[in-house]
């Protein structure tokens, strides 16, 4: 068995590769300069540059959060390159045909072949090579449905009116550190309109990597869903081996208009770290849906990259009987650390919000759940269960959990559990028993852990997410 | 830093006796606090406007204020008026393996022994508990010899006179195998301000029965802490009540410090009007084996607030740890508010921990039910709610003292009304 263990704990980030794509790289370093040149590179116009240096200025203004329970070296932000795109760009290309052969073979190693993902999966993909989007496909389908999915810095030019009106609404500039510094430098990022009674035809997918030495990541993703329409939209990122920390400071806006829904799916998986926990990115995410009279928004995620991860999907339940609800699955291997949860805002009345957490933590990681429930005066009839599940697999990690619940309505009704506990003997005997080994036992147990979180993902999502798991976990049972 | 604390610690700086260092120590690290803010995490949502404002100061303790008597209850009595220790209406007769006395009052040995443990259990985050520390003069020494069980229980009665400001300290300790009951009492007039803080130390075997009752409501501010530090195989069962007042705030903290211990801990809060109360209860699980339980129930009507944090740390020694806790909150009014945050934090794998929080409404319809056959609405509301806090009176283990509190809450609560 200790063979087996040891043979586990040596195993390797697989999807830990540099491809040797020429880039365009800024020199490190930020100040107004480089915003202007980024909102150059982009043809934008005169106002969303005046968007980013006001979010920039609010940002010299602003301190870094230290709440989280998670501890990292100080960033340096003039260490980090805040532009980089493969030089293939240039030429853009058209269709699949012409994308560089060396970007093409990078997907495959990471297992999503775009040609054969199109085929069989029938999904449209915006892939983002760093920061830029380097292909749409399936676009002509989604445009006979009236479904806006291009690359977000298309959108500023093509739709102009629809950016202004919503970049900012959900996330305002200054609503913390990491998202006034993306407002002001971000790259590219997915934008969705989805036309009024549509059901987007099919589910929309956004593949994210980090290719670049030092380049930090700013992705800015919004999501309309006008009234009465419904989409699903899945995002999934995996990032090559490195040994300088990296920053992804990502954003995205979810606005749900009446009777609308969104369902938004996360598999992360980033560069978590040597053993040491040396290298790694730093996920510092902002993500918030609005949801307006009877629409709903659905948060799902499965977090087992990055070295340190701050992370909190919200809901802001504003229209009356609006419907939040958030899965996640989140697991620490390493010296990983995730201080991760949500938000559930109710300012409408009968609004509804469920929080199911699942948080494994193994290794020498540190994995907490921190939460909010607001009930605001007008909450009225307003109901919320949240449950946060912890397992700990070995002795030398933590698992943690902060929900802060705060009610100002006597007819809003609030139920929090939380558990904690390991992978009991019993279990572990039982599956050992019927001939199962260990790992293979712990991956079991682990799933049936996370099965209330795995189910609501999409089929190929949910696949892709146990095996994740399955990988994750190798190397932490002892 | 608010006016207030600049002439607490002025005061405090006058101060020269047996805590001298300890004092020292006290206002050097207040020095280094920042005011509390609503960005301080443990006030987030305590504001402190009413110690700002507060008219309270150093009074006459020469008025005519005596504690309560209870029924069914005969109890070894430390009465403190205004702040200072008045011998004249304390017991002076104790039973034998009992110590009591002022920390002043000591030989050489013992006193040398109290200024070692002082603030030993206590925590250096409360803010005034450091304040505390720097002006509580009459500091009262509590010790139960070996294998001594006391019968009677203590009752440190803290009696306020309109006006007044008292910072009273009782340090407790149990050795090996004792047994005792410390009630404490706040009683006050008007406006006041008070800091009562007690440490209890209880050896390996030992058992401490502990009540806090905080029964004064209006224009005071009340903070207090009692901190306990558990020894192998000792137990404490802790049942506190509080109804609120401008600012009501208690730090619990209870230290695992050996293995196979065990701790209770329940509390009921009920409030009425503008009323606030803040409870921080945490529990250090520093050694393997621990169990404990805690209880947390509040009803809050019309405008008033109630805050709780309760915190479970697993150190990562602690395995085969058995920790639960649970919040169960009622809300009464559209303008009442409460704010619960229970926190895990857990380095220990072996263990089994669990918490639960709920925040629900009086059953209206059931009410309005009860109303319409003639039942008036405080019985009706006593009938169909007063279970939700009563469960937690029967748990305690003192039963003239669970008789004499019972109907105490059951007034105050027929009294709150459901807006």
């Amino acid at each position: 068995m200790t063979e087996q263990i040891d043979k586990a704990l040596a195993r390797e980030y697989e999807a830990g590769f540099v491809s040797d794509v020429e880039s365009e790289t800024f020199l490190p370093g930020l100040d107004e300069d480089v915003i202007r040149r980024i909102s150059g590179m982009k043809n934008e116009p005169e106002w969303m540059l005046e968007w980013r240096l006001s979010a920039f200025r609010e940002w010299l203004e602003m301190e870094e959060p230290d709440w989280a329970h998670v501890d990292y070296p100080k960033i340096d932000f003039q260490s980090i390159s805040y532009y980089s795109a493969p030089k293939s760009m240039k030429d853009k290309p058209k269709s699949l045909d012409e994308v560089d052969p060396e970007l093409l073979r990078t997907y495959e190693k990471l297992g999503i072949p775009l040609i054969e993902q199109q085929m069989l999966a029938g999904i449209a993909v915006d892939a983002v090579f760093d920061s830029v989007s380097v292909v749409t496909t399936f676009r002509d389908k989604l445009e006979e449905a009236g479904v806006i999915f291009c690359p977000i810095s298309e959108a500023i030019q093509k739709y102009p009116e629809l950016v202004k009106k919503y970049l900012g609404s959900v996330v305002p500039k200054k609503d913390n550190y990491f998202a006034a510094l993306n407002c002001a430098v971000f790259t590219d990022g997915s934008f969705v309109y989805i036309p009024k009674g549509t059901r987007c035809p099919m589910e929309l997918s956004t593949y994210f990597r980090i290719n670049e030495q030092n380049t930090g990541q700013f992705e800015r993703t919004l999501i309309i869903a006008d009234e009465g329409s419904h989409v699903s939209y899945l995002e999934g990122c995996t990032a090559p081996q490195r040994d300088e920390n990296q920053l992804h400071a990502a954003v995205v806006e979810l606005v749900a208009l009446d009777d609308a829904e969104i369902k938004y799916s996360t598999v992360q998986n980033w560069y978590p770290g040597d053993e040491d926990g040396k290298g790694g990115i730093f996920n510092f995410v902002t993500k918030r849906g609005i949801c307006h009279t009877n629409a709903k928004i659905s948060w799902t995620q499965v977090e087992t990259g990055s070295s340190v991860t701050w992370k909190y999907p919200s809901c802001i339940l504003k229209g009356d009987n609006s419907v939040g609800e958030f899965y996640s699955v989140a697991l620490t291997r390493g010296r990983q650390q995730a201080d991760t949860g949500t938000k559930m805002i109710h300012l409408g009345k009968n609004t509804r919000s469920t929080i199911i957490s699942k948080g494994i933590s193994a290794g020498k990681s540190n994995n907490s759940y921190r939460g909010l429930v607001r009930m605001n005066p007008g909450a009225k009839g307003a109901r919320n269960f949240t449950q946060c599940d912890s397992l700990l697999i070995g002795d030398q990690c933590g698992a943690h959990t902060f929900p802060y619940i705060e009610s100002r309505n006597p007819s809003a009704i609030i139920e929090h559990e939380a558990t904690t506990s390991k992978v009991s003997d019993e279990q572990m005997f039982l599956c050992r028993q019927r001939g199962l080994d260990p790992e293979k036992a712990v991956s079991m147990i682990v799933n049936g852990f996370c099965k209330e979180v795995f189910k609501e993902l999409p089929m190929e999502f949910a696949v892709e997410a146990g095996k994740l798991l399955e990988i994750s976990l190798e190397g932490s049972v002892g | 830093m608010s006016e207030w604390l600049e002439s607490a610690i002025t005061r405090a700086q006058n101060l020269d006796d047996w805590l001298a260092p300890k004092r020292a120590h006290a206002l050097e690290l207040l020095a280094q606090t920042k005011w509390p803010t609503r960005k301080t995490e443990a006030w987030r949502y305590t504001p402190l406007r009413p110690v700002e404002r507060t008219q309270a100061g150093v009074v006459s303790h020469d008025v005519d204020l005596s504690p309560e008597a209870i029924t069914g209850l005969t109890a070894i009595e430390l009465v403190f008026v205004n702040g200072k220790f008045d011998a004249a209406q304390s017991t002076k007769e104790l039973p034998a393996g009992l110590l009591v006395s002022l920390g002043r009052n000591l030989d050489a040995t013992q006193q040398a022994a109290a200024l070692n443990a002082f603030s030993a259990i206590k925590p250096e985050r409360h803010l005034f508990g450091l304040v505390n520390d720097a002006l509580a003069e009459d500091v009262m020494i509590v010790s139960v010899a070996q294998g001594v069980e006391i019968a009677q229980p203590i009752r440190i009665s803290s009696l306020l006179s309109q006006g007044a400001e008292s910072h009273t300290r009782v340090q407790v300790s149990l050795a090996d195998g004792a047994r005792l009951t410390v009630i404490e009492d706040i009683q006050s007039q008007g406006d006041t301000l008070s800091t009562a803080f007690v440490e209890y130390d209880i050896a390996a075997n030992a058992y401490l029965e502990h009540y806090r009752f905080a029964l004064q409501t209006g224009s005071n501010v009340a903070i207090g802490g009692s901190h306990f530090n558990l020894s192998d195989k000792s137990k404490m069962h802790s049942s506190i009540v509080g109804f609120g007042s401008d600012l009501s705030r208690l730090d619990t903290d209870i230290i695992h410090g050996g293995e196979f211990a065990d701790a209770k801990l329940n509390a009921i809060y009920l409030l009425d009007g503008k009323e606030l109360f803040d409870l921080h209860a945490t529990v250090e699980h520093a050694m393997p084996n621990g169990t404990t339980e805690e209880n947390v129930r509040c009803i809050v009507a019309d405008r008033a607030r109630a805050v709780f944090n309760g915190r479970i740390h697993i150190h990562r020694d602690a395995q085969k740890t058995l920790a639960a806790l649970n919040n169960r909150n009622l809300l009464m009014s559209d303008k009442a508010e409460i704010n619960t945050k229970p926190e895990l934090e857990i380095y220990a794998d072996d263990v089994r921990c669990a918490h639960g929080a709920t925040v629900a409404e009086i059953d209206k319809q059931a009410l309005y039910y009860l109303q319409t056959r003639g039942v008036s609405r405080s019985k009706a509301q006593v009938m169909l709610n007063f279970g939700f806090i009563n469960e937690l009176i029967d748990l305690m283990p003192n039963a003239a003292l669970a008789e004499w509190v019972r109907p105490i809450i059951r007034e105050r609560f027929a009294q709150m009304e459901v807006k």
